[in-house]
């Protein structure tokens, strides 16, 4: 049994290293072909590894070459990004509750959602540029859109699938329908909402990179495609590791959000 | 003195069909109040909608459900439902779920406290109110439904097959437990379960259900002296009696 | 039956409702002069669709263009699906693979797909190999993701009945992992059409000569309100298709498993 035990865990210890292997391995092949020994890649196709963190750093103090240092940058996406995410949320998860439980108006507005929704985000950009200017306003309005799909989706789902019994409980108490929404539906969709939240999070992210580089004037989008033109991937690759961490720690904070509401774990 | 009881459900005539597939086919009978009623038959004889149709959970077909008199109405009868299967709700505290219906009843705070923790005794959870229901054992779940259901001292308490899950000393403790409630309170209990012997030691008296579609095959009196003795001749013979009206083959 | 057929109906009759009342509310809103200068009505959009399968926008009629970007996302997507399915089934199944791959894969996979527009443009070129490239990055994600937990959660007990019955490694991959995965491979294959879609919509936005994400951005570009919302109603209409076919497929795919929910 002992014997056994130890085996296993002889075998994870030897995955782990494995791990490491990969990831280590990984970066020094990426430093041998740029900046190591067999060094044939060209700077101004793929960076090494080291010039890329040196960029990255250095980026943070460095205005040049686009007029303005990185957290400028990052703030301008996350502002706009959030703006419209929290608004798509508001809007979005509200409305699929109430097209869950309302099966006669669902009727009517699913199938105006439905033909909307293979629409990206992204396809609305011109179109609130063309309204709006390319301020921040279109912006907003775009990652809303782009939210607003899965949290919608998601909540409607969830509350779908409230559990007949849970229903019942309820009924059986005398509960009235309001009570049965609000105590019962409601709160057994959570795993839905959030699981849409994570979803919209995800693509509100994308989809603010992708605005960003048809019209800003700043933001993460905007700095990697203007260093495009100007053949500097060391910092578009920087950018795109500030816009993935960035990414990953918002996620971090709907992970937080999960544990509080669902404190006994999902269901 | 069974006589002198009034009637505290009338069931009349009650039809349901799901589509064409007649479930139950007009069912008549009449339970006294404080009753302890048993239900039992045949597998997939349809008990599960039987209870559903008497609280008219399922929009019934034909008939007419009467309490008191008066057509069921489940915002003005105190009714508690045992499901069979778990129905805590995930993301309230054993606590909150046992208060559950005193929440919707709207029972002032200090007094709903009082019945929980009460009910939390008695069940054996008084030691886990802050967990979840999915941190805890299938026993305890079904424990919590219990424990919700009698919270709000129901004058109805409907049972589906409660136990079914439960382990065999856990069972009998409940059953127990059970019987002493329902005398103190005076509640009027409908019990369904397949198993015979726990019909036969809970119920003053014993429905027997037929295949489906379903109606009413035969009503037996229990009168057992309790606490019942599931070794005695007259607890075998009675026990033997119901398992021959089961039969269907 | 019947009540299935009649509620269906119902549901026909809802949405016709609600499409003929949005495009009733637009073209009323149209016949206000002041609206109509930045938004033109439902009708003359569906005109200038129409018109545009004969008179060219650019150099290509609209069926050109819809046929330009379906083949991008074509070649993208079936590439993704592959290698997807490939790496995602081994991923999940032999855990020395998984040791050595998933944190290659961690480590990439938070970048979302419209951030390597630029790069892949940098490395590939305008042409038509930096939109495959796009759309690939865009489904492979999601479809690696799923495959791997499709691998991953196999039923055990089935796992350990096949090695019972003297299963061997590559027999239990090839007959019990892969149709075990089907359900979770179709699950991502759906994510990866919407998320292969937006991709190929999005290099076109920023970079193209052609094709529908194209016909948005020149009608930006050329101050045409029609034009752009002619391009969005392509781009919603060839989404809905793609969705809908790939559902067929699933449909196809998991017939033993939709029976058994």
């Amino acid at each position: 049994m002992t014997a056994k035990k130890a085996r296993g865990k002889k075998k994870k210890h030897s995955y782990i290293w494995l791990s490491v292997l990969s990831v280590v391995l990984f970066f020094f092949v990426w430093w041998l072909f740029t900046e190591g020994s067999l060094g044939t890649i060209k700077e101004n196709v793929l960076p090494g590894p080291i010039k890329v963190f040196q960029t990255l750093i250095d980026k943070f103090s460095n205005k040049n070459p686009d007029g303005a240092t990185m957290q400028v940058h990052l703030w301008a996406s996350l502002k706009v990004t959030l703006t419209g995410y929290v608004i798509g949320c508001l809007v979005g998860i509200p409305l699929g509750i109430l097209m869950g439980w309302y099966e006669k108006a669902d009727m009517f507005v699913n199938p105006i959602f439905d033909f909307i929704r293979p629409i990206p985000g992204i396809a609305w950009t011109p179109l609130f540029i063309l309204l709006f200017g390319i301020g921040m306003l279109p912006k907003v309005i775009v990652i809303a859109l782009a939210t607003f799909g899965p949290a919608l989706v998601n909540a409607y789902t969830g509350i779908r699938q409230t559990k007949e019994v849970h229903i019942w409980v309820g009924q059986t108490f005398g509960a009235s329908k309001g009570e049965i929404l609000r105590k019962i539906a409601i709160p057994s969709s959570i795993p839905f909402i959030l699981t849409g939240m994570r979803v919209g999070l995800g693509v509100a992210w994308s989809t603010i990179i992708g605005a960003e580089m048809l019209a800003a004037t700043a933001g993460l989008g905007y700095l990697i495609n203007l260093c495009r033109g100007i053949y500097r991937p060391d910092i578009i690759i920087a950018s795109m590791i500030c816009v993935g961490v960035i990414g990953a720690a918002l996620g971090l904070v709907l992970t937080f959000l999960e544990r509080q509401l669902m404190k006994g774990g999902r269901w | 003195m069974t006589e002198q009881r009034k009637v505290k459900i009338r069931v009349d005539h009650l039809t349901k069909k799901f589509g064409d597939l007649t479930v139950l086919d007009d069912v008549s009978f009449d339970v006294k109040e404080g009753e302890f009623l048993c239900i039992v038959g045949p597998t997939g004889c349809g008990k599960t909608t039987f209870l559903n149709s008497v609280t008219k959970l399922y929009d019934i077909t034909a008939g007419q459900i009467l309490v008191n008199d008066e057509e069921v109405d489940l915002k003005k009868h105190n009714i508690s439902y045992i499901f069979q299967e778990f129905s805590a709700m995930p993301w309230l505290t054993i606590e909150q779920n046992v208060g559950f219906g005193l929440d919707i009843k709207k029972v002032p705070k200090d007094r709903k406290k009082e019945l929980v923790d009460e009910m939390l005794e008695i069940v054996g959870l008084a030691d886990f109110r802050n967990f979840y229901p999915q941190q805890v054992s299938t026993s305890m779940n079904q424990r919590i439904g219990i424990a919700r259901a009698f919270a709000t001292k129901p004058e109805i308490l409907l049972m589906d097959e409660p136990y079914g899950q439960l382990d065999i000393d856990l069972r009998f403790k409940l059953e127990d437990e059970l019987i002493k409630l329902w005398k103190k309170t005076g509640t009027t209990v409908l019990f369904i379960t397949h198993n015979v012997e726990e019909a036969v030691y809970l119920s003053e008296h014993i429905m027997v259900l037929t295949n489906k579609p379903c109606h009413v095959k035969t009503v037996i009196e229990n009168t057992l002296p309790r606490p019942r003795d599931v070794m005695s001749l007259e607890f075998v013979k009675m026990r033997d009696h119901v398992t021959e009206m089961i039969k269907w083959w | 039956m019947l009540e299935r057929k009649a509620k269906m109906w119902q549901k026909i009759a809802a949405a016709a409702v609600s499409f003929a009342l949005l495009i009733l509310i637009w073209q009323l809103a149209a016949m206000n002069p002041q609206f109509s200068q930045v938004m033109p009505g439902p009708f003359a959009v569906l005109q200038k669709f129409f018109v545009s399968f004969v008179e060219p926008i650019g150099k290509n009629v609209m069926l050109q263009h819809m046929l330009i970007t379906l083949s991008r996302w074509a070649a993208g997507f079936i590439a993704a699906t592959i290698l997807g399915i490939a790496l995602g089934l081994t991923m999940g199944w032999y855990r020395g693979f998984e040791a050595f791959m998933r944190p290659l894969f961690e480590l990439v996979r938070p970048i979302p797909t419209l951030a390597w527009i630029p790069l892949v443009i940098l490395w590939c070129g305008i042409g038509e190999l930096a939109k495959y490239v796009l759309v690939f990055i865009g489904a492979f994600m999601s479809i690696v993701q799923n495959a791997y937990h499709g691998a991953k959660s196999v039923d055990r007990t089935i796992v350990n009945a096949a090695r019972m019955l003297g299963c061997n490694d590559r027999q239990m991959f090839f007959t019990i992992v892969i149709p075990a995965s089907v359900p979770a491979i179709s699950a991502g294959l759906q994510i990866g059409v919407a998320s292969a879609w937006s991709s190929v919509v999005a290099a076109e936005l920023v970079r193209s000569s052609s094709g529908v994400g194209w016909i948005v951005v020149t009608g930006q570009q050329n101050n045409n309100m029609t034009q752009i919302l002619v391009g969005i109603l392509v781009i919603a209409v060839i989404g809905l298709l793609l969705a809908l076919l790939i559902r067929r497929v699933e449909d196809v795919l998991c017939r033993w498993n939709k029976r058994g929910r």
